[in-house]
């Protein structure tokens, strides 16, 4: 599988949301979740993946919160706001027929 | 966009951009936060610390970097952006005071001239009139081919007859409307002072024609072009407040027009005027017959209005206009044939009216020179100030700003100085304009003209464009210039005298020779205006001009409709003058010297005319006896008229000498015989020759005398005459007595227009004084400039060089060694600037003259003046600079860097 940094901006976009729909989480700890539940197939670049949160912060879908950590560190929270479920609901139906769609393409048989 | 996400977002975008430090912190904290964990992941994992961190720093890639990123997608960057610009530019700004407050202050005044100029070129050319469609407003005139007086030039815009009026109207199929106006003064009494109005008489569809209704109540009805029911008049709106302090009851109220009682039946709005046509009030036009029969074909004096039909255009309406006016020409050719007729829009009309087109031109030039002068000088200023910043602008380079980014900050500090330097340049406009608009005086249509000339949204416009013009000519060359700088160049310990900033000092002496070219030129351009004019006033006028007081009066009334009235009353009006204590000598005179006269046909005996179309014509004068004495215009042969040259006596005239020369070559004119055709009438008698004067122009600057003839005005009496009294004492204290002394013969009598003879010669130069003055004061300034820029380049140059002259007086040369070094330096730059400036502005004298009819150029000592005075300029510039050279102690240079 092609690395994250090659899927377009919306799909990392879309990774994002659902990994912070499941629970708010910080910066490193959203990348190493996305790495776990993918099974280390999905891995988001460190360069990629600020920006893309800063973006999503900006629109409105994420909101982040400075709290202390369990080591009495502080550390960004984010968290996922009700439009930004609301977009990924929407985005995840997309992506469902997207993938149905291009699964037909390729399972289509040869002549 | 869903109002709930909007608002959403304002606080975020709020915060970004007001609490932009915490904002950052917390991006910096947070990167540098996921760094710690990740390298704490590699740790745990089995890396050592060092290796840790630098594969978590690597997996991040540059912190600054990724920082950039996150504020881009911030996505209010640019603004975030363009405030820090701002900010950064002003705090630059700030600690420049003195690159600061010149390059403001020489924006201004650049940025001011232009917009002085452009006003009155906005009022002149681009303001259309205002009313409805006015591209579709037409004025029809006659055209000429052939003026027999002066037959090098084609007249095309003269004033039409009635009787072609009438068969124009019946005959077009281009206008839906066509109306006629006749244009004169009136004079207005009744209450206290009586005084004179331009004004015109109009056919009731000269206001449909212009599409402009009275403010309040009514245009000239369709009936009331007929006598007897003419006795009305419609006020402009500064008539109505001056006459009736904008009562607003003044319809039905009574006002005496010429001595008869009219009836106020409407106000004009304030805004309303025609083009380049003066009218202060508007009665009815009634033909008299006398203008409608056969002879009064040849009387034009009136002017004709149209409006085009929709769908025609000017073109086809003039050719139409010139078949018809062809078919007049077979129809009427005793007074028809040659005449065409011609149609132009009234802006168009009024444009050519004002012949304010060279001048004009002239003057957009000059301060488009200067604008251009200012702006090298900023130029110059700038590339002087960039390259001390040199070292900054390459550490930013290499914390991450990329090369567009400093650019757009230099542009935002040029766009800041521009904006500044504007609005201040508004300011001077203002006040420009203040002090030159009462200076247009020479003349009403001058007068009117100042008063249309604001600075309207169009002139702040085109301030707003030349100061976005000017940033990118003065900012974009130094932006350019570090965009292919090398970084280590700047960084280095010690780094100047390199490639790069000799060639920018290049650019700096190009720019200052330029300035220099540019400011020469000008300068010549203004002392010849200057020149002229002087030249002009210094001339002899022909008479003498000194303690003289004219007015003019119109008689108006109806007992004045007799000329024997109309001669007694400037009779008695003379003898009583003649009595006062404090007058040498009066006289009366249907035109002033300097004034352009009247010209009438004459036929020379022996010399007979057959064809109508060449008699002859030049100025005649009617003029009182002992008028030649009063004026003290030379008698160089005869006597003058006497009491006893009246209508009853056998006609006399007299000629002056340049008639003589023309029409009597080699002879005596004296007891020969001329004849004085107002009206092409044959039945006019011959008069005799009695006496030779002196010439005496018509305009001030006048290159060849004209030919006159004078009569007495007692043979010829007229209702408009002007009075010349010469006083004892100064003729300006003389006015109200002037004035009495009139009033005690009919108090209903405007007396207007006093001024000495000094100033008649002065305003007859048609405002060259005036364009004299603002180009001088416009060479001046870009002189100023240009020495400024000199100065400050030389400082900057030398002040580059202190090391340099600090070995130098090491190794043993004495300070004015030093001093002449650098003079040397700069004067080589002063010495090519002026040369090439003197060169181009050969080609002045030529330019000149093809704008302007009159210009004979006679001071060519001036040509060589200006460099001289560029030169001193120049030296004294450089040599401020010098000194402060010669004053460099070595051991302090030696240690600067």
């Amino acid at each position: 599988m092609s690395k994250p940094a090659d899927l377009l901006q919306g799909t990392l976009d879309l990774l994002l949301l659902k990994i912070l729909a499941l629970q708010p989480l910080n910066g490193f700890a959203i990348s190493l979740r996305l790495k776990q539940v993918s099974g280390d197939v999905l891995q988001v670049s460190d360069g990629s993946l600020y920006p893309a949160l800063h973006k999503l912060e900006q629109e409105g879908w994420i909101s982040a919160e400075w709290k202390t950590t369990e080591n009495n560190r502080r550390a960004k929270y984010y968290s996922l706001t009700r439009p930004g479920r609301k977009h990924l609901e929407k985005e995840a139906d997309n992506w469902g027929r997207l993938a149905a769609a291009i699964s037909h393409v390729v399972k289509l048989k040869e002549t | 966009m869903r109002p709930e996400r909007w608002i959403y977002k304002l606080p975020l975008r709020i915060r970004s951009l007001f609490d932009r430090r915490k904002a950052d912190q917390e991006l910096d904290e947070e990167l540098r936060d996921h760094v710690e964990q990740k390298t704490r992941q590699y740790i745990a994992a089995g890396m050592n610390p060092q290796e840790a961190r630098r594969a978590a720093l690597l997996e991040m890639g540059g912190l600054e970097r990724r920082k950039e990123e996150c504020r881009d997608a911030r996505q209010v960057t640019w603004l975030q952006d363009l405030l820090q610009d701002i900010h950064y530019g002003l705090r630059i700004l700030r600690k420049s005071p003195g690159f600061t407050t010149i390059a403001i202050l020489t924006l201004a005044l650049g940025i001011g001239a232009n917009t002085i100029i452009f006003s009155v070129v906005n009022a002149v050319m681009y303001r259309k009139p205002p009313m409805p469609e006015p591209d579709r407003v037409m004025v029809v005139s006659s055209a000429s081919a052939v003026d027999s007086s002066n037959p090098d030039r084609v007249f095309s815009q003269l004033p039409a007859s009635g009787p072609d009026y009438l068969d124009w109207r019946a005959q077009t199929s281009s206008f839906s409307e066509m109306a006629v106006a006749d244009f004169d003064s009136f004079t207005i009494s009744g209450d206290a002072i009586p005084e004179r109005a331009s004004g015109a008489r109009v056919s009731p569809e000269f206001f449909n024609v212009l599409g402009v209704a009275p403010a309040f109540g009514r245009a000239i009805l369709p009936g009331e072009d007929q006598p007897g029911h003419d006795q009305e008049v419609i006020l402009s709106d500064e008539l109505w407040r001056s006459k009736f302090g904008g009562d607003a009851h003044v319809l039905g109220r009574l006002i005496k027009i010429n001595g008869n009682w009219c009836t106020v039946i409407g106000v004009m709005p304030p805004s309303f005027r025609a083009g380049s046509f003066i009218a202060k009030l508007w009665v009815p036009l009634v033909l008299p017959h006398a203008k409608l029969g056969a002879t009064g074909r040849d009387d034009r004096s009136f002017r004709v209005f149209a409006r085009l039909k929709p769908g025609i255009n000017v073109r086809q309406a003039s050719a139409e206009m010139a078949t018809i006016a062809q078919r007049l020409g077979q129809a009427h050719p005793e007074t028809n044939r040659g005449w065409g007729a011609g149609v132009m829009s009234l802006q168009q009309f009024s444009i050519a009216d004002m012949n304010a087109g060279p001048p004009l031109a002239f003057l957009m030039s000059a301060v488009a020179f200067l604008l251009l002068i200012a702006c090298a000088n900023i130029a110059n200023l700038l590339l002087a100030r960039n390259s001390a910043r040199q070292r900054e602008f390459t550490v930013r380079g290499v914390l991450g700003a990329g090369r567009l980014r400093l650019a757009r900050q230099l542009l935002t500090e040029c766009l800041m100085l521009s904006f500044t330097g504007g609005i201040l340049g508004i300011l001077v406009g203002y006040g420009g304009l203040h002090a030159v608009l009462p200076q247009f005086n020479w003349n009403e249509d001058a007068v009117v003209l100042a008063k249309q000339v604001t600075i309207d949204d169009h002139v702040l416009g085109v301030t707003l464009a030349i100061i976005v013009v000017c940033s990118i000519m003065f900012g974009l060359a130094p932006a350019l210039q570090f965009s292919r700088g090398d970084a280590s160049h700047g960084l280095k310990e010690g780094g100047r005298g390199t490639t790069i900033s000799r060639e920018r000092h290049r650019v700096q002496r190009l720019l200052v020779a330029g300035q220099l070219a540019l400011s020469l030129f000008l300068l010549v351009g203004a002392s010849m205006f200057a020149g002229q004019f002087i030249q002009e006033m210094r001339a002899n006028p022909g008479l003498n001009p000194r303690n003289m007081l004219t007015a003019s009066i119109s008689l108006r009334g109806p007992e004045y409709l007799q000329p024997q009235r109309q001669k007694s009353f400037y009779e008695n009006a003379l003898r009583r003058l003649a009595g006062s204590p404090g007058v040498q000598s009066a006289a009366v005179t249907s035109d002033m010297p300097f004034n352009f006269p009247d010209s009438l046909p004459f036929t020379v005996e022996n010399h007979l005319v057959t064809k109508p179309g060449e008699q002859p014509a030049c100025g005649h004068f009617a003029v009182s006896p002992g008028f030649f004495a009063t004026t003290q215009i030379p008698l160089l042969q005869g006597r003058e008229f006497t009491a006893a040259d009246t209508a009853d006596s056998p006609p006399v005239a007299i000629v002056n000498e340049a008639f003589a020369r023309r029409y009597f070559p080699g002879e005596n004119p004296i007891g020969r015989y001329i004849r004085i055709d107002p009206a092409h009438r044959s039945s006019e008698k011959w008069s005799e020759i009695i006496g030779v004067a002196g010439n005496v122009n018509e305009y001030l600057g006048q290159a060849q005398p004209r030919s006159a003839m004078f009569e007495s005005f007692l043979a010829r009496p007229r209702d408009s005459m002007y009075l010349m009294v010469r006083t004892r004492t100064d003729p300006a204290q003389f006015s109200d007595a002037l004035r009495r002394a009139v009033w005690a013969e009919d108090g209903n009598q405007a007396v207007t227009d006093l001024r000495t003879m000094e100033r008649v010669i002065a305003d007859s130069s048609g405002g060259d004084d005036l364009l004299a003055e603002l180009m001088g004061a416009f060479a001046a300034t870009a002189l100023l400039i240009a020495a400024i820029g000199i100065y400050g380049v030389l400082s900057y140059l030398v002040g580059q060089r202190t090391h340099e002259m600090g070995i130098r007086m090491a190794l043993g040369a004495t300070p004015g060694e030093l001093l002449l070094l650098v003079i040397r330096n700069g004067m080589t730059l002063v010495v090519t600037g002026a040369a090439i400036g003197f060169l181009v502005s050969l080609s002045l004298p030529k330019l000149i003259a093809a704008g302007f009819n009159d210009f004979r150029f006679h001071g060519a000592w001036v040509i060589g003046l200006a460099p001289f005075v560029v030169i001193v300029v120049g030296l004294v510039a450089c040599y401020i600079p010098a000194r402060r050279a010669m004053k460099v102690d070595p051991m302090v240079a030696l240690r600067y860097e």
